[in-house]
């Protein structure tokens, strides 16, 4: 069979302790029966290492940072386009998805076409909106309060009994116990994601998650849940197995028909004692363990590519349960020019 | 006792929940208790059967079963019932 030529740029390369989706999405990509993928990797920092590894791109470029500003970043993925006539884009990072979002009409004119959430989608399940959000489309949600300056935690105490969670507006997320704890990871996370400080009401259970994609219709494409089995202390899975949760497959599919959800996510849900299920977190965009659904039946970002190139894509409905991933770190050996070529050219 | 359908057990008494992502690993008794139950072996059959295979009184037997069936309902291995049938 004839497979389809195309040319994939990728950000999230960073496959450290802190693991961004790039690398499972290319590896899941380069698997697929349909496509004949060339890779362009778009990184950040020059040691990132999705940059060195053996056969996973055939081009990296370094991109400038969100926060230097999104004309600026646009501007850079022109210049790539010119030199490689990049199809499809996925986006990784959270925080560069507003400037991606911003201008994908400007990019989808070049020919670069990207399946997203829409502004409206991607703003409305921010950490600081959640409480709203879980009201509006009937899911529960803990309650949760925006601080904006550190001043405020004694009116938090007024509202909540400790332990509560102290989240940034992208990442980070520390549990506090005590006044003293709660002031600190305020800091902490101010200082690295600005403000609101999100506090959130702890809500005790088992950690469970959704990887999903939704078409843009309300129709669910792909679904696959899953629990973490070993959790880093950065929160991160390091190793997850696939569940057969029918509560958790209903939450998904109706979250994603009442919002229209366009693109993948990710649901962060705590399942209590009593059989509940709270959602802590939506993050907008595919997760770093897309990999486990792969390898459970589900190639997600197979079907991503395949949506943002306007295909017909039918829902995958049915999956291995009991699939486990365990991730491993393992030290690859660079030669300096590589890294000097990345630095100097911020090309490869 | 009904062992819920969510339940998996390898024969090498691997019990594995599919709707918890819970494991657990059996010893040889108990993987041949829980197969019992997962056959839907009444208390007394199970009972006469351990009885006779094994070096225990009908007391020890008893408390230990119960035991274990509790461990059972627990971990979500077994449906939760009426709370007031204990098995």
């Amino acid at each position: 069979m004839n497979r389809q030529k195309i040319i994939l740029a990728v950000t999230g390369l960073n496959n450290t302790d802190n693991p961004g989706p790039g690398v499972p999405v290319i590896r899941s990509i380069k698997e697929s029966k349909d496509f004949d993928v060339r890779v362009i990797g778009l990184v950040y920092e020059n040691l990132e290492p999705g940059i060195y590894m053996e056969g996973l791109c055939d081009r990296i470029f370094q991109i400038p940072y969100p926060s230097a500003g999104s004309e600026e970043l646009t501007e850079r993925i022109e210049f790539i386009h010119q030199q490689e006539k990049i199809d499809v884009l996925i986006p990784n990072f959270d925080a560069e998805l507003f400037s991606f979002m911003k201008n994908e009409g400007r990019l989808a004119d070049k020919g670069i076409k990207m399946f997203l959430p829409t502004l409206k989608q991607f703003q409305e399940r921010e950490k600081d909106k959640l409480p709203a959000y879980g009201k509006k489309y009937g899911v529960k949600v803990p309650d949760s309060m925006n601080l904006g300056t550190i001043n405020q935690i004694a009116d938090m105490e007024k509202k909540f009994n400790y332990p509560v969670m102290v989240k940034g507006q992208f990442y980070d997320a520390y549990p506090a116990y005590n006044e003293e704890q709660a002031k600190q990871a305020f800091r902490k996370v101010s200082a690295k994601w600005g403000l609101p400080v999100i506090v959130q009401e702890f809500v005790a259970g088992t950690e469970v998650n959704v990887v999903a994609l939704g078409d843009g219709k309300g129709n669910t494409i792909a679904a696959v849940p899953m629990r973490k089995q070993y959790i880093t202390d950065k929160g991160k899975a390091w190793g997850g197995i696939t569940l057969a949760d029918d509560k958790m497959m209903e939450l998904t599919l109706s979250l994603i028909h009442k919002t229209q959800w366009k693109g993948g996510l990710e649901l962060e849900l705590i399942k209590t004692n009593s059989g509940e299920y709270y959602l802590v977190e939506i993050n907008p965009r595919i997760p770093a363990w897309v990999y486990l659904a792969v390898g459970a039946g589900q190639n997600i970002p197979e079907a991503l590519v395949k949506l943002a190139l306007g295909h017909d894509v039918q829902p995958m409905t049915s999956y291995k349960i009991g699939k486990m991933f365990v991730r491993y770190s393992y030290d690859m050996i660079v030669d300096l020019e590589r890294f000097a070529a990345i630095s100097m050219n911020k090309e490869i | 006792m009904i062992i819920t359908e969510e339940i998996k057990i390898s024969d090498n008494g691997f019990v594995f929940n599919s709707k918890t992502g819970d494991s657990f690993n059996l010893n040889p008794v108990g993987f041949e208790l829980i197969k019992m139950i997962e056959a839907g072996k009444e208390f007394e059959e199970i009972r006469d059967s351990f009885l006779q295979k094994y070096d225990v009184d009908d007391l020890a037997f008893e408390k230990d079963f119960y035991e274990f069936c509790a461990m059972l309902k627990h971990h979500q291995i077994t449906l939760q019932g009426d709370p007031l049938d204990f098995v």
